[in-house]
């Protein structure tokens, strides 16, 4: 112990140390008694808080993955961006204890350094336990850039090295025609380019058996790429952190060795007194990190930088995503400027069972080639657009063995991912052009269910068993299919008409940077409508069931989505004539590809 | 220490009865408790070890050997010390029964006892459980009986009697009688509870000394229960009273408590060794003092003592949990009667000790992990679920299938909450606002729905008949009329109920089928949807759609609310008290406004009558509903969602509502509301008799009366009233009369005709007919001479209209009037041709 009183980032416990001593006063006569904390924070907080953010100490901070799992030093701080994807319950420790005259904290730690007294000289705390892992899905470029000053180690020039290897293999591979791009972090994305388009090289075929069985259970997490991660979170209210959440937490690392032996001497009774999941998460496999700071992440966060945002400025990057999509997609530009709409949808509010602001898309009339040719495409420029993609091949094996909805194992005590459980702001695309006659088994059936909960209510349900619970999802749908789809029926059907299959260039670094930013920002934007305009639209919509019965209150509420996404995809906040119009003209050239 | 823990020892109890209650308590036990801490000591370094059977003291004070300061406190509040207290919890009370007050050690009988480390008098506590115990009256028995024992000593008498091992003790009770001594005892319950077992036994004894069980105090029901989430690190050792839903068991464990040596050189048996903080230590010499041979001892296990042990998983029910979490666990410990008490899936309230103990890196290492594991010390548990509601009579349901709204609680502010509500004047407007707001317009509809969701009240006479109390509605109507919309919402609300649709629903599939286990062979009973939905609701969608074998089915459902089987064997009838809401589309796609319901739906009008309500859902080309649907969803789109829905109930409260109404609330036909139905019948009837028209026209039947009681009571029922009056039952009426004249309307006449519903055939379509037949008779009494030739049908029909000029009449007319005239043996047909005969 001991350090420079201040640094934070190698010796975060000694700062902890030094501020808990300040705060009770020790060596004064009047010592403040720790039970005056009850747990809560007395100040060392804010020394991070100010280190990280005013100091901008945040950007020397490791980032905690498999990589640098290798070289970060227990007990030093590091952060760790992931997705809370299971909950484990409050755990309480001796927060504080009388070591001789003196009070002490065990705050931030796994193992006390000294013995600890007894009732009246300790406090008992509680801290909260979160599982997190990766983002699954999650595209290449959210990756960080460490820009960690040279004397933190060998780190950058060995993550270029281990980059440029990777990327090596990659070239050696002559089959896989995408370029520079990962996509091998997760084992999800693996397995649609496993799944999806068939690219036989010996790699991926090895992470198809680790990643089919990753649906089962987050054991295989723990392979190369995946680091799970056991976070615990001090101080902050429940409500704060919410399960499927992208957080970014810093924090203390501890990989205590010493805390394996604990399994070794467990028999039958104690066992099932332990925190069962704790005892299936070894700490050499699963590292534990005691949260200082955590905030959440939106995609912004993800991204490199942040251009300013003016209205020219973002016209003209619609303009050229829009002219991008429409190369990816064949030239059809009906399809792009859906498919644009699609990209920028997002969950505005729920109303009872409806949620509104989605925007789900069935591209039509494609074979089972085409689906491939343009799923490639379009899942490579997806990767390269957005932070987080999925690729569902809705094959009848797949759907009678896969399991998408998350289900909680009680033997494990721990909720079992699938695929379906997703952060906000998921993309996913399905190929039902694959799906063959046959017959469903139960667990097909359920899954069918569950895609289709998730089309029309963006809600998945957990099930936990003796009961199910219904999450809210907010996931954007792509559907390939032959003829319109109805096992997963979209709000809008496109029949895709692609006139050319020309190769697209791949866009500059910058203009994909300008892209994400874009479909970002974008989709932020608040939105009203004028009493003008709104009396405007009503008419149109009464003029239209009057003139066909058939319309619904479906159809109008996609028209009401698009009108929405469209004006805000020009950067707009208030819809105008011309943009409804624009809404009205799309859905005519839609329709009249339907007859 | 053997004789201690003897049941021999109770008899020493009584042979000085009167200091049982005089003398301290922490005399009393003062040498037995001497005793046992010399022999802690010695025990120290193996107890010291990580044991995970609980700590008996707070925390981790196993892990340190006593200072000297503590056991020279210790030895002034021997009996109440956290270990001897703690022992006495029912977890293991019969290690320690209390001891015998003929302890002749009284050097301390002046100084006061405390619970460690409070202020808490042990002889207060003990005299203020003692007057709890013996004079605690429920109010009611305060007025009646003031001389006659209390409840609970009369409680111990009946455990008396049938060898109980438990009392039950109500919290309300004692916090009732002494708030202090609930406060005491919820706030250190270890000690509080094992003065409780000490008076307890000590009133046995008194009553009973050769009663040889010990009987321990359950206490359950406490004041407040925590929620599992809000379980923190000030609950421990604290009295807790938890909901939650079993989710596993482990298997039994057998805990010793009891051990016996033999030494195997001289075959010596040893006294027994009790259990002390989960060890037992084996002696190391033989204690024969012919034998002394040392490390001679082995255990003899059938002369030891067990007690069963189990450890349960406690999980949150699914309304507790915040939105975006996931549910949380604890673990239960449960000990002798209460193992198995619960089994996966139930949902319970325990009562218990919330406990920590701390965890160790490993028995030889320094370092203390700075943990806790936290379990419960179950005291209590009870089962919550019987309280379903509406279930007086329930039938093996699958659990998993249970959604959340089945086991809605009412506490005393949800029920005054609704009460309130109930009081309302627009109660009635205001549910049917609330139901499925985001379907628009269709209010008769949601009035007739909601009529359903409430239900009448069966009634079963002495002679056995029954009349069912399930409303039955139907709903017809042109596809995107959000029908389907509807049918999920009443599912989602109704208590119990399965959502079908006719296309895929076999006749088995909605009643019952038997199958074969696979395992055993032995036939078994399924059932099926409607009887999984016995006292809920059945919602079929495309019920146009389904086989005519299927719905043949629900004839005996909907009357007589029974499934009869009798297959392989089994003949049973399941009982499928369910109200049935259908939805059908018309034959042709559109409803074609020209034909009746039953032209417009293939289906049985037999089946059809045994709807109470039929609507008719037909899309009109109205501009007002659109530029309604346009505002909503506009505003749906733009507007805060808040302001679009105003004055609505939630989808809880619409829930709580209906199924504390459906629980608590039996209307009655008052006098006037009876008078006013059978004048209200008699007029419907009188309606078919048109002054001047010989047809007669059916506009009710007896069904149609029940149907209106039925309704009238469902109406009283959102009133929560106990009496149907007036306005139900007109209410009734105008709902029935809307309903029938969307279906039962004559599309000819323009009145209502309940013939159309039950057979199929318009009155006003049967003189029609009739007209046709008598016309055809006419023109081929003219025209065709007896054995001439045969006349094309088409000439008769042009002769036919040249006659009747005011009514059409088509071919098919004519053809069922030739076909009867043959079957009279009038006329023979042959093709087109006819010739008379």
């Amino acid at each position: 112990m001991g350090g420079p009183p201040y640094d934070c980032m190698a010796n975060p416990l000694g700062a902890v140390r030094l501020t808990f001593e300040k705060a009770i006063g020790s060596g004064s006569l009047t010592q403040t008694h720790p039970l005056a904390f009850d747990g809560k924070d007395w100040g060392a907080l804010d020394l991070f808080r100010h280190f990280l953010f005013q100091e901008s100490g945040l950007s020397q901070v490791p980032i905690l993955n498999s990589k640098t799992m290798r070289w970060v030093q227990p007990n030093s701080l590091v952060r760790y961006r992931g997705m809370i994807q299971d909950m484990l319950g409050n755990e309480f420790y001796v927060g504080a204890y009388k070591d001789g005259n003196l009070w002490r904290t065990n705050k931030f730690m796994d193992v006390s350094q000294y013995p600890m007294g007894t009732p009246p000289d300790m406090c008992v705390w509680e801290r909260r336990l979160l599982y997190c892992v990766p983002v699954p899905g999650q595209s290449s470029w959210t990756e960080p850039s460490c820009e960690m000053e040279p004397n933190r180690g060998m780190d950058w020039s060995s993550q270029n090295r281990e980059k440029r290897r990777r990327m090596d293999d990659e070239d050696a591979d002559p089959l896989d025609l995408v370029p520079d791009d990962e996509i091998k972090s997760s084992p999800i994305t693996k397995k649609m380019r496993e799944d999806g388009f068939p690219s036989p090289s010996p790699e991926s075929r090895d992470s198809k058996t680790a990643s089919s069985s990753s649906s089962m259970s987050t054991f295989q997490y723990v392979d190369k790429d995946n680091l799970p991660c056991l976070v615990k979170i001090y101080d902050s209210p429940e409500s704060e952190l919410k399960l499927n959440d992208v957080f970014e937490f810093i924090g203390v690392l501890t990989v205590d060795s010493e805390l394996a032996v604990e399994k070794d001497d467990n028999d039958e009774l104690s066992n099932s007194f332990y925190d069962d999941a704790l005892v299936h998460l070894p700490p050499n496999k699963v590292p534990r990190l005691h949260c200082l700071v955590h905030r959440k992440l939106a995609v912004h966060d993800f991204l490199q930088s942040s251009p300013i945002m003016e209205p020219h400025l973002v016209k003209g990057i619609r303009e050229a995503l829009f002219r991008h999509l429409t190369t990816v997609l064949g030239n059809d530009e009906v399809a792009a400027h859906f498919m644009l709409l699609h990209l920028l949808s997002k969950v505005h509010a729920r109303v009872d069972d409806v949620a509104v602001g989605k925007l789900s898309l069935n591209l039509m009339g494609l074979s089972k080639e085409s689906a491939t040719v343009f799923g490639t495409r379009l899942s490579q420029a997806f990767k390269s657009l957005l932070p987080f993609t999925h690729f569902i091949p809705l094959t009848l094996e797949y759907l009678n063995t896969a399991s998408l909805a998350p289900k909680k194992d009680y033997q494990e005590n721990r909720l079992i991912p699938g695929v379906l459980q997703l952060p906000e702001g998921s993309h996913i695309m399905v190929d039902e052009t694959q799906l063959e006659s046959g017959s469903l088994s139960s667990i097909g059936i359920e899954n069918t269910k569950s895609l289709k909960n998730l089309m029309e209510f963006q809600k998945v349900e957990y099930d936990f068993q003796y009961y199910k619970m219904e999450m809210a999802a907010d996931v954007q749908l792509l559907i390939f299919s032959e003829g319109k789809s109805n096992i997963v029926p979209a709000d809008v059907v496109v029949p895709f008409q692609p006139s050319s299959l020309e190769s697209f260039e791949i866009p500059v670094a910058e203009a994909l940077e300008a892209w994400r930013w874009y479909l970002a920002t974008v989709r932020l934007l608040p939105h009203s409508i004028g009493s003008e305009m709104q009396k405007v639209v009503e008419d149109d919509l009464v003029a239209a069931r009057q003139a066909d019965r058939s319309l619904g209150s479906r159809d109008f509420s996609r028209w009401l989505t698009m009108a929405r996404l469209v004006s805000s995809s020009f950067g707009e906040t208030c819809l105008s004539l011309e943009h409804w119009q624009m809404v009205k003209e799309l859905e005519r050239l839609r329709r009249e590809r339907l007859k | 220490m053997a004789s201690d823990s003897s049941p021999a020892n109770f008899n020493n109890g009584p042979s000085s009865p009167g200091d049982s209650f005089s003398t301290p308590i922490a005399n009393s036990s003062s040498p037995a408790h001497r005793r046992r801490r010399g022999r802690r000591q010695a025990s120290i370094p193996s107890s010291a070890a990580a044991t995970p059977s609980p700590n008996p003291s707070r925390f981790a004070n196993s892990s340190s050997t006593p200072t000297p300061s503590r056991s020279t406190r210790r030895g002034r509040r021997p009996a109440t010390s956290p270990t001897p207290a703690a022992a006495a919890t029912p977890s293991s009370t019969d290690d320690f029964p209390p001891p015998s007050s003929d302890g002749g050690d009284d050097m301390e009988e002046a100084t006061p006892t405390f619970v460690w480390g409070t202020n808490i008098s042990v002889q207060d506590v003990k005299n203020a459980i003692q007057m709890f115990i013996k004079h605690f009256r429920e109010t009611h028995e305060l007025r009646n009986d003031v001389y006659g024992e209390g409840k609970y000593m009369r409680l111990i008498h009946r455990v008396l009697e049938i060898e109980g091992e438990w009392i039950d003790v109500d919290a309300h009770d004692v916090f009732n009688y002494d708030s202090d001594l609930y406060n005491k005892m919820v706030r250190y319950p270890l000690e509080v509870l094992a003065i409780f077992d000490i008076v307890l036994m000590d009133i046995v004894s008194l009553i009973n000394p050769l009663f040889d069980k010990h009987v321990q105090v359950r206490i359950h029901n406490l004041k407040s229960s925590t929620s599992m989430r809000n379980l923190n690190p000030s609950d421990i050792e604290k009295m807790v009273s938890l909901k939650g839903m079993v989710i596993r068991c482990s298997s039994i464990i057998p805990e010793i408590r009891e051990a016996v040596f033999r030494c195997i050189v001289c075959g010596y048996h040893s006294d027994p060794v009790v259990v002390d903080r989960g060890r037992i230590t084996e002696p190391t010499t033989c204690s024969n003092q012919e034998c002394l041979a040392k490390n001679s001892m082995t255990l003899v296990h059938n002369r030891c003592r067990f007690a069963d042990k189990q450890i349960v998983r406690l999980q949150e029910t699914p309304d507790e949990i915040p939105e975006g979490g996931t549910p949380h666990t604890v673990s239960l410990l449960m000990h002798d009667k209460l193992v198995d008490a619960g089994k996966p899936g139930d949902r319970v309230e325990i009562t218990g000790i919330y406990r920590a103990m701390s965890v160790r890196v490993g028995p030889t290492q320094r370092t203390v992990k700075s943990l806790f594991k936290t379990y419960i010390d179950c005291l209590h548990i009870e089962k919550t679920d019987k309280s379903r509601m509406m279930s007086e009579d329930p039938m093996e349901v699958d659990k998993g299938s249970q959604r959340v709204e089945d086991d809605v609680q009412f506490d005393e502010d949800k029920v005054e909450e609704l009460k309130e509500l109930s009081k309302q004047p627009d109660i009635y407007e205001r549910l049917t606002r609330s139901l499925a707001p985001n379907i628009w317009e269709l209010d008769d509809i949601k009035k007739g729905l909601l009529c359903q969701l409430f239900g009448g009240n069966a009634l079963k006479l002495p002679s056995g008949a029954s009349f069912r109390g399930d409303i039955n509605i139907l709903l017809v109507g042109d596809p995107g009329t959000s029908k389907s919309q509807l049918l999920q919402y009443i599912h989602k609300l109704a208590p119990r109920g399965i959502y079908t649709s006719g296309r895929g629903s076999s006749a088995v599939g909605l009643t019952a089928y038997v199958t074969k286990d696979p395992e055993t062979g032995e036939t078994v009973l399924e059932s099926g949807a409607l009887v999984l939905s016995d006292r809920g609701i059945c919602c079929i969608d495309e019920f146009d759609k389904m086989s005519d074998n299927a719905r043949s089915m629900l004839h005996e459902v909907m009357e007589q609310q029974t499934v009869s089987i009798a297959k392989a064997g089994i003949i049973a009838s399941l009982n499928a008290r369910t109200s049935v809401l259908a939805c059908a589309n018309p034959s042709g796609s559109r409803y074609n406004p020209r034909l009746s319901v039953i032209d417009n739906i293939h289906l049985p009008p037999t089946l059809l009558s045994r709807f109470d309500l039929i609507y008719l859902v037909l899309d009109k080309a109205d501009e007002q509903t659109d530029r309604r649907l346009a505002k909503h969803i506009v505003s749906l789109h733009f507007e805060d969602t808040q302001i679009a829905e105003q004055d609505v109930l939630d989808l809880a409260t619409l829930t709580a509502y209906v199924s504390y109404a459906r629980k608590n609330i039996h209307p009655q036909l008052s006098d006037e509301a009876a008078e006013e139905l059978t004048r209200g019948y008699v007029e419907m009837r009188k309606r078919g008799n048109f002054p001047g028209s010989s047809k007669k026209v059916i506009t009710a039947t007896p069904r149609q009366i029940e149907s209106l009681i039925r309704l009238s009571e469902a109406l009283a029922r959102i009133r929560f009233s106990e009496w149907v009056e007036m306005r139900d039952v007109t209410e009734a009426f105008r709902l029935l009369e809307v309903a029938m004249q969307q279906s039962a309307t004559d599309h000819s006449t323009g009145t209502i005709d309940m013939d159309l519903i039950t057979t199929g055939v318009s009155a006003s379509e049967r003189m029609r007919r009739e007209n046709v037949l008598a016309a055809t008779r006419n023109i081929i009494m003219e025209k065709i001479q007896l054995g001439g030739p045969s006349v094309r049908l088409l000439e008769l029909l042009d002769e036919l209209k040249k006659q009747s000029s005011g009514s059409e009449i088509h071919l098919h007319d004519l053809r069922n009037a030739v076909a009867t005239l043959a079957s009279e043996g009038f006329v023979v047909l042959q093709g087109d041709s006819v010739k008379r005969i």
